[in-house]
């Protein structure tokens, strides 16, 4: 389904989330006073004044990234109704530092992109969005840890229209070298989807930790890991006998009818990717990505809701 | 019943072999090599902190237990590397490279030529230094400084500290540069017009991480806190 058409109401089952007419301002209020919460996180900055603060970004460049994705459960669905797919991605972003103080600084950065689906075309979608962090390191010492402190909002337009909106996050995080080959970093990440249809209105929190294995002075192996507790949003095709609430009719997909639901899950995420960097800002980075979710508190005889996901990806990555 | 000494149980038979082999201590450092290990300050009597690659120092093939001392050749194949330090200086020297740590002339306490390749250096602070390249001459105190040469020029990147740089064919050129982290890194030309044999460059091939590694080995903080560039893989949330 095009965006502009209408939901055709004959194929809809239970619509429990009701399409909304704007993004929810409340939570766009929230990110607002975190992004605030960073910008005037330094007493310095606010005694040297807004311009004098900003005139201080040193500007990091430009990074460009392009991808090639397989996803095997675009449906984020049970087994029987997984559907598979490819994805063309590009990304590029912006940014620059502004220092504080010799021990922290605040990074930002905007960044747009494009994911365009093979099939489900209706999955396609367009974003722009922006980052600021936070960041302190007591010192310039090799191991020294670096704390940080994140908010992260973005907007985005797909080819359908229920998924349209806002996703935003919050956390903190922190980076250390472990050793000369091993980098290790882990964060807490609080993430809030806002959608057209409350179906796709989604809370969850992540626990993740990532480690760089440095196997010479161009190629990294990482490893990550990640656990997601809270809202999950799958569709399902006709085989599922009784959808859980909230539901809707799925726009995104034209091939039958799927419906798209809410539920709670917990949810955990293995990565493991291979990046050969070239010289002069260039790198190849390969990656697999296996996602294993099961629905929470699920009474005993009901619907497996649990599902699988394996990604793997071809990205190359650009700085300039 | 078994005599004295004799074990019965052959897990711990082995295990015990294994010790006296010394398997744990080659699993350790075998360990180390694959995963690497926390830098620190070097023991008294070791040099090299990290060889990868077939690395000589006089001709002679090295290991992390070879010392290294003023007078000494070091020489890296092609995708060779090691880390070493030097008394109160530390370096990280790349692949196909070749550098003579000179006895110090008097008035100085360190100085090398990089004949060719390419080195990153720290230096103690207070110390002046010099360091020789196919197509300069530089003057260092308390500095972090990479450089990277060949027969037609020099790039050199003060990190920090102070430097002062003379073109070799052209003694007309030089600049002395300050830097508190790597503001004015240059080409120097073997055959540049008059006065004109040093160009500004940009920062390449070295990162922060590599400098906090090696001021590690000596005991050392680089002056700075945060690292100027990040790794570059793309992390992609899970949306």
């Amino acid at each position: 389904m095009r965006r502009g058409e209408t939901i055709p109401s004959g194929a809809r089952r239970t619509v429990t989330g009701p399409v909304k007419p704007a993004a929810s301002w409340r939570e766009l209020g929230s990110v607002a006073a975190g992004l605030a919460l960073l910008a005037g996180a330094s007493a310095q900055a606010r005694a040297a004044g807004y311009s004098e603060f900003i005139d201080s970004l040193q500007f990091r460049g430009f990074r460009a990234e392009a991808s090639y994705t397989t996803d095997d459960n675009v449906t984020r669905a049970p087994a029987g109704d997984a559907l598979r797919d490819r994805i063309l991605g590009v990304r590029v972003s912006a940014g620059g530092v502004i220092p504080i103080s010799p021990r922290t600084r605040v990074s930002i950065q905007g960044f747009a992109g494009t994911q365009r689906f093979s099939t489900y075309t209706g999955l396609s979608n367009n974003f722009i969005g922006t980052q600021a962090d936070f960041f302190f390191r007591a010192s310039g010492e090799f191991a020294a840890p670096t704390y940080g402190a994140f908010v992260r909002t973005a907007k985005e337009e797909y080819e359908s229209t229920l998924r349209d909106g806002y996703r935003h996050a919050f956390g903190v995080t922190v980076l250390k070298p472990a050793t000369d080959k091993v980098q290790l970093s882990g964060g807490v990440t609080y993430n809030i989807t806002d959608g057209k249809s409350t179906v796709f209105d989604a809370k969850n929190v992540s626990l993740r930790g990532n480690a760089d294995w440095s196997l010479g002075r161009w190629d990294t192996v990482y490893m990550g890991v990640e656990y997601r507790r809270g809202d999950s949003i799958s569709t399902t095709g006709p085989t599922l006998s009784a959808v859980p609430s909230p539901n809707i009719t799925d726009d995104a997909f034209s091939d039958s009818l799927r419906t798209a639901y809410r539920l709670k899950a917990s949810t955990f995420v293995a990565t493991l990717g291979y990046n050969h960097a070239f010289s002069g800002g260039h790198s190849l980075d390969v990656s697999w990505r296996r996602v294993q979710s099961k629905a929470q508190d699920s009474p005993p005889g009901s619907i497996d809701l649990s599902y699988a996901v394996n990604q793997f990806s071809l990205a190359y990555l650009a700085r300039f | 019943m078994r005599p004295l000494g004799e074990l019965d149980d052959p897990r711990r038979r082995i295990l015990i072999q294994a010790l006296a082999a010394g398997f744990f201590s080659s699993a350790g450092n075998a360990a180390a090599q694959l995963f690497g290990k926390a830098p620190g300050r070097l023991p008294a009597g070791q040099s090299i902190f990290r060889v990868t690659g077939r690395v000589t120092v006089n001709t002679q093939l090295a290991t992390l237990r070879t010392r290294i001392v003023p007078g000494d050749t070091v020489e890296t194949a092609p995708n060779a590397e090691v880390v070493f330090a030097v008394a109160e200086e530390a370096f990280l020297l790349r692949g196909a490279s070749r550098m003579v740590i000179e006895k110090p002339p008097s008035g100085l306490t360190t100085a090398l030529r990089l004949v060719t390749g390419k080195v990153l250096s720290v230096f103690g602070r207070g110390r002046p230094t010099r360091i020789v390249t196919a197509t300069s001459t530089i003057g260092i105190r308390g500095t972090g400084a990479y450089a990277e040469t060949d027969p037609e020029q020099t790039y050199f990147c003060t990190c920090y500290g102070v430097a002062d740089i003379v073109a070799n064919n052209d003694p007309s050129s030089r600049e002395t540069v300050s830097a508190s982290h790597h503001d004015r890194p240059l080409y120097i030309l073997a055959k540049g017009k008059a006065g004109g044999s040093i160009r500004n460059a940009p920062f390449i091939n070295h990162t922060d991480q590599e400098l906090a590694l090696i001021e590690a080995l000596v005991g050392r903080t680089p002056p700075f806190v945060f690292p100027l560039d990040t790794y570059n893989a793309p992390r992609r949330d899970y949306p």
